[in-house]
């Protein structure tokens, strides 16, 4: 039983294996970005502090410097670019480019992730509540403006489903379209 | 030499045997929104991360009677979405509703935020003024029942035996109370308490019940026990909440720091009670 | 000709490939065998520095390069900070690469470390040793000028720079003054806090040119760099990324000559990413002011004198402290008229962090100080605060207290009360909390300072396909810089944005364009495109008339056509004009200088005359509820309205407003640097606190364009004016529900409460 200081560890990254020895206390951030080339995960503050580091871990968004690269060992993780092709992040990475949401685009990473957060969980916010939503991702650019605009012009075009549950009492569900489906919501229009 | 190493025991057994094995130097690590950090500050050195996220057991929110139950790694995003907890323990729900920001409560678990003891922990209050059990195990004690106000030590500093963890925790439903939970922060979101408060009531003409509770203005979450026994059996009034606030300001012992200095604290803890007072009766 | 493209929301032409997650930034390029650099500081903010010992360091296997001051070629450069202008003394700095016989500041570069892995370079760094001898440090400006101080630098009495405007008598002034209020007003450090730390990649070529891959706003750097390995210019060359925000941060040099170093000594690749604690700790911040204010009015309304001191904390070197000194001095009075007015300013040196550019670059300091005053006066002469300063706004032709006659626009009065009527009816507070109105108005400029002679290229190309490709060395912080090239070039030669592909930021291959600073890519680049793009207009057109047997001013280009105006369906494709002209061995390429206006060098410290190309006014009006209990302020409402001008892309420009405001916000309520005997305390952002989403309302944008601004088009420069008066207008706001006024910012809670405190204590 002895525990593991440098080990070999694969995590499904955007659904590639990708394997590499890591230390310990390696954040999953650094695997990301180091390891395996992921640099659409940006490192803002390495610390939870910003969300620039935002993935879809577990069936979760998460801030990926505050989960260590072990415990995501065998486990699936998707960035923006692993989820172009899921139909409601195309819409929001659409949409933050339609509406001017994107200054220096340091954030708009982290900033997609959360979105996509929200709208999983709770597909027709109010503005409020899409501020809410987006209130663990610093951005220093828009003055959060525009990206709220384009959250919610996304949530437009989201039409519930009537079986919808209005709470939860059990685990978020995984990233795909059906699942996505099930979660109670369709989302009309292309990407 | 800094020397870190990690280990993912797959079952609660084999997590208690690791936990005895290294002891002192074992570091429990669940959603790692505190431990993280404090690695790369530096803070934590020469240990083994004992990760006890693949106990799946150690999740989940169930009700047995009149008893909440939550496994310790329940996450504060599902608390915070929560029916059951939500009507069973809304002075919880609300404390989850302000705490950290929506990606870290997707990370962060209840028994997380409790074993850190941070004086400021946002779940502590609710928990604490709840009445919460915290069930603690291991191989050298066993299973042991902790209440929560005998739990934190210090800033930073619990009860708990290196090997010990939590696996649980449960308390009674206060769906026949009145609660509210009022966090002061320099910012809406990603914020740490300057100060906190939370209040239980039942009974309101007069109290039949009270329990109040204060974080980030003592060393460690704070039962306001003279102010609790002053305000039973008397009627909500102003009056009553301002000479109830000047008592309770006799039980705190805050601070200075960066957010705020201690006098500031003592003027917050006044506003918070009463805020948190006229919240939960209306 | 029609607004096709200038005017319209498109799209950015970097939005996309952000958006993606595709676009590299600075930290995500590597090369093959890349080392790792790492800065070595001091811990100390003054010493002597007796020795500095890196053997052990050097003996760490994987360890490539520990490098000090004596193995830096030019370790003390007289900088003059991106100028190409000799502009006298008073201007220039010492830049010194790594600290030498003495440390400054808490954090100075003392050593640079390359190494195989980031964790191997933080290892060395823990292995070098230095030998330091403490000094007394001096930390407080105003104590730093007085005689007996200890000098922190190679300024005398400690004083970087001073600068004055005299303008009639002030003594006269304030005897013909009904009423005469006096503040005295602090306002703090800022950091940038741009998310993407500063980072760059330097590699040397297989001739021993040194390429530098950075997230900077200035790629001419090079000549500096260039100085400091002793090259010539020619042999170091900037490729500047997409920056990941800079807001002046990254106008000053960061990494780029440590990488340098390390890459010329290693000869190997070498990156360095700053983390958020170095970042935050150790590069530039805005200055600190300390401003004693005294104004004058007579009781019908109007301003009759205005004297100030102004105190700037300039740090351990004094970088770009000259500049925003002379910047916060020309806007000592703001817009308005003032006939007599003495401002005398100070640029300090002490031994703390280095302060340089930061958006407003001077010019919000000043304002909270001046808009405060008037605010004061407005209370004392017993006149609405929008009237007060009405009666006093600067008219055009009227001239400025530095003497400048202002020949163009100031729609104060339209925009300030647009703003104000924009918070419509006023609402009620909540939960015992007092809601407050509040007001301010201001200017900032655009373009550098007339006496720099700035100048900027751009090169445009057509395809024998009929598209384009600009080519600009003009470094993108994300406010549409070099976006908006390609809608200049869209809308003059009428190709759709999708053909045309944007060059910029080489400092070898794309023309100099000049800083991404001062608010001044839309005026000197987009007018230089605009130049570039016409004169290819005027070949295509000439071509175009021939074979259509047209006139050429009836024609006009459009959608990828030249049209007869009167008779669109009769035309020619760009394609076939584009081929004529090649076929023809005409040039279809143009490379065009934009020149700014130019004036004299300052004789001296008084400024006299025109001292920017122009400037942007606006005004903000808020609604905040404060909640007397805490202390603490909720923003319901922000209106802003600017004239920009002309809105060549009314989202980018209302991005700009919406950002700059709400850093604004940020530096008014929220941003609270501790420092503690020059040791900067709030290393994260878990203590240096930037406004979230929830901390903020939704801005209305009020946009006015007078047409008057001096970019293409008639635009003005938007990128730094908004950050500048919004500071002001919260504490207006602040006061007007619970009439207490805080001097010194940021104004947080805890300090409102503790005034309120202290005011029921003063009234029983």
């Amino acid at each position: 039983m002895d525990p593991i200081s440098k080990s070999m560890i694969t995590i499904f990254v955007n659904d590639q294996p990708v394997q590499a020895s890591v230390g310990a206390s390696e954040s999953l951030l650094d695997f990301l970005r180091q390891k395996a080339l992921a640099t659409e995960v940006k490192c803002g503050c390495g610390r939870g502090d910003c969300g620039t580091c935002a993935v879809l871990f577990d069936g979760r968004v998460v801030k990926s410097c505050l989960v260590l690269a072990a415990q995501a060992n065998g486990k699936r993780v998707y960035t923006i670019r692993g989820l172009a092709g899921d139909s409601l992040m195309a819409n929001l990475q659409d949409s933050f480019v339609q509406q001017g949401a994107i200054q220096c685009g340091f954030c708009t990473p982290g900033m997609l992730m959360a979105a996509y957060n929200l709208l999983r969980i709770k597909p027709t916010p109010t503005r409020s509540e899409i501020r809410q939503g987006i209130s663990g991702n610093l951005c220093r650019c828009t003055g959060y403006q525009k990206i709220v605009d384009a959250i919610e012009a996304v949530a437009k075009k989201i039409v519930l489903v009537p079986d919808a549950p209005d709470s939860m009492d059990l685990p978020i569900p995984a990233p795909t379209d059906q699942e996505k489906a099930k979660a109670g919501y369709l989302l009309l229009g292309g990407g | 030499m800094n020397e870190i190493g990690y280990y993912r025991p797959k079952t609660l057994v084999e997590a208690l045997k690791v936990l005895h094995d290294y002891a002192s130097r074992a570091k429990v690590i669940a959603g790692g929104t505190n431990v993280l950090p404090d690695i790369q500050a530096g803070k934590v050195k020469d240990c083994v991360l004992v990760d006890v996220t693949g106990l799946d057991e150690l999740s989940g929110i169930r009700m047995e009677g009149d008893m909440v139950y939550l496994g310790s790694l329940t996450l504060i995003s599902d608390l915070a979405a929560s029916r059951t907890i939500r009507e069973q323990a809304n002075v919880l729900w609300q404390a989850c509703q302000v705490f950290g920001d929506p990606l870290v409560r997707n990370r962060a678990t209840v028994g997380g935020n409790l074993v850190y003891a941070s004086p400021a922990a946002d779940t502590a209050v609710p928990l604490l003024i709840m009445e919460t059990i915290l069930v603690a195990e291991s191989l050298g004690k066993g299973r042991r029942e902790i209440p929560i106000g005998q739990f934190f030590r210090g800033p930073g500093k619990t009860v708990l035996a290196p090997e010990e963890l939590i696996t649980s925790l449960f308390f009674h439903s206060t769906r026949s109370y009145q609660g509210a939970y009022i966090k002061f922060g320099l910012r809406q979101a990603m914020a740490t308490s300057v100060a906190n408060c939370g209040v239980l009531l039942s009974g309101t003409a007069p109290f039949r019940t009270v329990r109040v509770g204060f974080g980030a203005l003592a060393p460690m979450p704070l039962r306001a026990a003279r102010t609790e026994m002053f305000l039973c059996g008397k009627i909500p009034e102003e009056s009553v909440f301002a000479e109830a606030a000047d008592i309770a300001r006799s039980e705190l012992q805050p601070i200075s720091d960066l957010r705020g200095s201690k006098e500031y604290r003592l003027i917050l803890a006044d506003a918070l009670f009463k805020q948190a007072l006229r919240k939960a009766l209306a | 000709m029609s607004d096709h493209v200038i005017g319209q929301r498109v799209p950015k032409y970097d939005a996309g490939p952000k958006a993606s997650g595709l676009l590299q930034y600075a930290d995500d390029f590597t090369l093959p065998g890349m080392l790792y650099g790492k800065v070595f500081r001091a811990k100390v903010p003054a010493a002597m520095l007796l020795d500095v010992r890196t053997e052990r360091a050097k003996q760490l296997p994987g360890v490539h390069a520990v490098l000090t001051a004596k193995d830096v070629p030019n370790n003390n450069l007289r900088a003059r900070f991106g100028q190409s202008t000799d502009v006298g003394s008073q201007f220039e700095g010492l830049y010194r690469v790594l600290a030498e016989k003495e440390v400054r500041y808490h954090g100075e570069p003392i050593a640079l470390v390359a190494a195989e892995s980031p964790e191997l370079a933080e290892q060395a760094c823990q292995l070098i040793e230095v030998d330091l001898q403490p000094l007394p440090g001096v930390f407080d400006p105003a104590q730093a000028m007085e005689p007996d101080s200890r000098q922190v630098g190679e300024k005398p009495n400690n004083i970087a720079s001073h600068f004055k405007i005299r303008q009639g008598d002030v003594d006269h002034g304030f005897a013909q003054a009904d009423v005469i209020v006096e503040g005295t007003y602090r306002v703090p450090y800022q950091d940038h806090a741009y998310l993407e730390p500063e980072s760059g990649l330097a590699w040397c070529d297989d001739d021993g040119t040194i390429n530098i891959r950075v997230s900077s706003q200035v790629i001419e750097h090079f000549r500096e760099v260039a100085e400091i390995l002793k090259l010539p210019h020619s042999k170091v060359r900037y490729l500047g990324t997409w920056i990941g925000g800079g807001f002046g941060g990254k106008e000053d040099i960061t990494v780029e000559s440590y990488l340098a170093l390390l890459a010329w000594k290693t000869r190997k690749p070498v990156k360095l990413t700053y983390t958020r604690a170095e970042s935050l700790l150790y590069h530039s911040k805005r200055h600190p002011f300390l401003m004693e204010y005294k104004t004058g009015a007579t009781k019908d309304g109007k301003l009759v004198a205005l004297q100030a001191r102004l105190i700037s904390d300039c740090g351990a070197y004094s970088a770009l402290s000259p500049w925003v000194l002379l910047y916060a001095t020309v806007n000592a009075c703001g817009p308005y008229q003032i006939p007599n007015v003495k401002v005398d300013s100070y640029a300090v040196m002490t031994n703390t962090a280095i302060t340089s550019a930061f958006r407003g670059f001077g010019a919000p300091q000043a304002n909270f100080a001046y808009e405060s005053q008037m605010q004061k006066l407005a209370q004392a002469l017993g006149l609405d605060p929008l009237e007060f300063r009405q009666r006093n706004y600067l008219q055009t032709g009227e001239a400025f207290a530095t003497g400048w006659i202002y020949p163009r626009a100031i729609p104060l009065t339209e925009l300030a009360q647009k703003a104000w009527s924009g918070l419509g009816s006023r609402g009620l507070a909540e939960g015992g909390r007092k809601l407050g109105r509040g007001l301010a108005v201001g200017m900032g400029s655009y373009g550098r300072l007339t006496f720099l002679h700035d100048t900027s290229r751009s090169y445009v190309k057509l395809e024998l396909d009929g598209s384009a490709i600009i080519r600009c060395g003009v470094p993108d912080v994300g406010g549409g810089q070099g976006h908006i090239l390609c809608q200049i070039v869209a809308q003059e030669l009428g190709i759709s944005l999708d053909r045309i592909k944007l060059h910029i930021t080489d400092s070898q291959l794309t023309p100099l364009a000049g800083t991404t600073t001062a608010t001044r890519q839309l005026m000197m680049s987009g007018n230089a495109t605009l130049k570039a793009a016409n004169e290819l207009k005027k070949r295509l057109l000439i071509k175009a008339g021939q074979l259509l047997n047209v006139p050429m001013e009836n024609l006009i280009i459009s959608e990828n056509r030249v049209e007869v105006g009167s008779e669109p369906k009769e035309g020619v494709s760009l394609v076939e004009v584009i081929n004529r002209l090649s076929a023809e061995g005409e040039e279809l390429f143009v490379e065009a200088q934009f020149n700014a206006p130019f004036t004299d060098i300052p004789a001296s410290e008084v400024l006299r005359g025109q001292t920017h190309p122009d400037f942007t006014f606006g005004a903000y009006a808020v609604e905040v509820e404060v909640d007397e209990q805490t202390g603490q302020v909720q923003i319901n409402k922000i209106i802003a309205a600017f004239d920009v001008g002309k809105a060549l892309n009314p989202a980018i420009v209302e991005g700009q407003i919406e950002g700059g405001c709400v850093q604004g916000v940020g530096y008014a309520l929220f941003e609270d640097m501790a420092i503690d005997h020059g040791v900067i305390q709030t290393p994260s952002f878990a203590e240096y606190l930037l406004p979230t989403a929830v901390d903020v309302p939704d801005i209305t944008v009020i946009l006015v364009e007078s047409g008057s601004g001096v970019g293409p088009y008639g635009a003005k420069g938007i990128g730094e004016p908004p950050m500048v008066m919004i500071a002001p207008a919260l504490m207006n706001a602040i006061e007007d529900a619970v009439g207490v006024r805080i001097a010194d910012l940021p104004v947080t809670a805890e300090k409102i409460r503790m005034a309120l405190a202290r005011k029921r204590e003063g009234e029983r």
